[in-house]
């Protein structure tokens, strides 16, 4: 064949490409209703795993604030003054080469009162019934002997007189970043089996959709229509289906981090975190969209390659 | 253009539609087909179109050996041919346009060519003013009219007609046939399948008449209307 010819060949078809992507559109409009209920189906079934993995993400965010990992907050006997509370903290600062911040109650009650939003039920103790605190961190810059020196220094501290309860943030940090890590493979399960999903559900829509249009197969067929342009629309709308779930997806997560927004951030604020939620980003989302249109793509290309081989199968039966 | 050589179809359940049928038509040719409902017409042109393939004997169409043709060329075969229904096989959610340019989106042309191409094959069938109209709100013939144009608009070598008079009244059938015979003056090979007679001897055209998938007789136009008393 000569150069001419193929790109002749190419441009035409170019040509019908673009006719079966117009022409995918017009019949996924032309079917609004339809087109709708399976948008939704695949836009909710998206949210899922894109939900779980915002949480995660943001989570994860906060775990890397790592400085306050190694931090043991010490509440003294509630009749310890302050003479005994600063001496107690220059002994840590010592012996452990710790830094030591000592709060006072009436420091704490302050930081509660701003805190918690709890100010005038806090107005009804006659005196504060705060004791004295301090917070505790190691000096050492590295994790790994982390767990050991907090663990000793905790010990050590248990024992001090005057003191009443050791608590060591890590151990509970510990456990968030296990639970964080199980979110992580539940983000990694959830994706695959709702991406299944979406391809379950376009495939299924797609398969409707050839049998409703077998008429118009047939006298596609007959005027000479080639398998690839009779399939290629099928296939545009997979694609679209896809692409509107993960847009619409996109939209109902971001409604859901707008409406979670102040809520998540005054809590956090609580717990003494500047943090801002984040979500997936420009790349993310374009991931997104392109991953759905992708699911939808597959789904069609699946049920289209099974059921027009099996349509042509039933056609040539019938018309005997 | 179109020969067959002693050609049998046996459908799977047995039954012989066609049987040792041989003929040739010359390209320019006009040539009807008929026999009673169920004698073979049908099967006749779905073997031309490579909708089904004959169980022996050969088919060649404009050159071509259907038999040695892979089904994944048959689209090719199936461009070079128009073909006329009965039942219009319209697509009734497209406008006419829409239908009519079917055959030329496949062959992937040039949206203005397509434009020209269209209104040129709907002023042919006189319904140039109907090219935004939906099928269904056109009349029986209007409809069979707008099947032709869609026939017609790939420039194809080759027309064939199943029964394509079958749903309309005498005057509009006659109307039909001498478009077809304008068609055919215009150099392209015509092969009708009817089983009204009458319409068939006026025209003076040669006939294939077929009888039980046997073809029977194979009259010379010039003996049409002179044979049967």
């Amino acid at each position: 064949m000569s150069a001419g010819g193929l790109r002749r060949r190419l441009r035409a078809w170019g040509r019908r490409q673009l006719y079966s992507f117009f022409s995918s559109l017009g019949t996924l409009l032309s079917h609004r209703l339809g087109t709708l209920m399976t948008v939704l189906v695949l836009g909710i079934a998206m949210l899922l795993p894109l939900g779980l993995y915002v949480s995660v993400k943001n989570l994860r965010a906060l775990d890397l604030q790592q400085q306050d990992w190694g931090t043991i907050t010490v509440f003294l006997q509630h009749e310890t003054g302050e003479n005994e509370a600063l001496a107690l903290a220059e002994r840590v600062d010592q012996q452990h080469g710790a830094g030591v911040e000592a709060v006072s109650p009436l420091q704490g009650m302050e930081e509660f009162r701003e805190a918690s939003g709890f100010g005038q039920a806090l107005d009804l103790f006659e005196e504060n019934p705060l004791p004295w605190v301090l917070l505790v961190t190691p000096l050492q810059a590295d994790d790994a002997g982390l767990e050991e020196t907090v663990g000793e220094l905790a010990e050590w501290l248990e024992v001090q007189d005057g003191v009443d309860l050791v608590q060591v943030d890590y151990k509970w940090l510990k456990r968030l970043a296990g639970l964080l890590e199980l979110g992580g493979a539940f983000v990694t399960v959830l994706t695959v089996m709702f991406s299944l999903a979406v391809v379950v559900v376009v495939a299924n829509t797609i398969r409707l959709d050839v049998a409703n249009r077998a008429e118009e197969i047939q006298v596609l067929n007959m005027v000479g229509a080639g398998n690839s342009f009779i399939r290629q629309p099928f296939l545009y709308s997979g694609f679209w289906y896809g692409l509107l779930g993960a847009l619409l997806a996109l939209l109902l997560l971001s409604l859901s981090m707008f409406y979670l927004q102040r809520p998540l951030e005054s809590l956090l604020d609580a717990y003494g975190n500047t943090f801002e939620v984040s979500g997936l980003g420009g790349r993310g989302m374009l991931f997104v969209l392109l991953a759905g249109g992708l699911l939808g793509f597959v789904g069609a290309w699946v049920s289209v390659r099974r059921y027009l081989r099996q349509f042509r199968l039933e056609k040539a039966r019938l018309q005997r | 253009m179109i020969t067959f050589e002693h050609v049998s179809k046996k459908y799977d359940g047995g039954v012989k539609a066609l049987q040792d049928v041989s003929f040739h038509l010359d390209p320019g040719e006009m040539v009807f087909l008929t026999g009673h409902s169920g004698a073979g017409k049908s099967t006749l042109l779905r073997l031309v179109l490579m909708l089904e393939r004959a169980t022996r004997g050969q088919v060649f169409v404009d050159g071509k050996n259907l038999g040695k043709t892979p089904s994944r060329h048959a689209p090719r075969v199936r461009q070079r041919i128009g073909m006329i229904f009965q039942d219009h096989k319209l697509l009734r959610d497209k406008t006419v346009f829409d239908n009519v340019s079917l055959p030329l989106m496949i062959a992937g042309m040039r949206y203005p060519d397509i434009r020209k191409r269209v209104r040129a094959a709907l002023d042919k069938v006189g319904l140039l003013s109907k090219e935004k109209s939906w099928p269904l709100m056109l009349s029986g013939g209007e409809q069979q009219r707008v099947g032709i144009a869609r026939a017609i608009v790939g420039m194809p070598p080759i027309l064939l007609a199943d029964e394509p008079t079958g749903n309309l009244d005498p005057e509009l059938s006659q109307d039909l046939f001498d478009l077809f015979g304008q068609l055919n003056s215009q150099g392209v090979t015509v092969l009708i399948a009817s089983h009204d007679l009458s319409l068939i001897r006026s025209m003076g055209r040669r006939v294939l008449v077929l009888s039980q998938g046997r073809l029977v007789d194979d009259i010379a136009g010039a003996d049409v209307g002179r044979s049967e008393a």
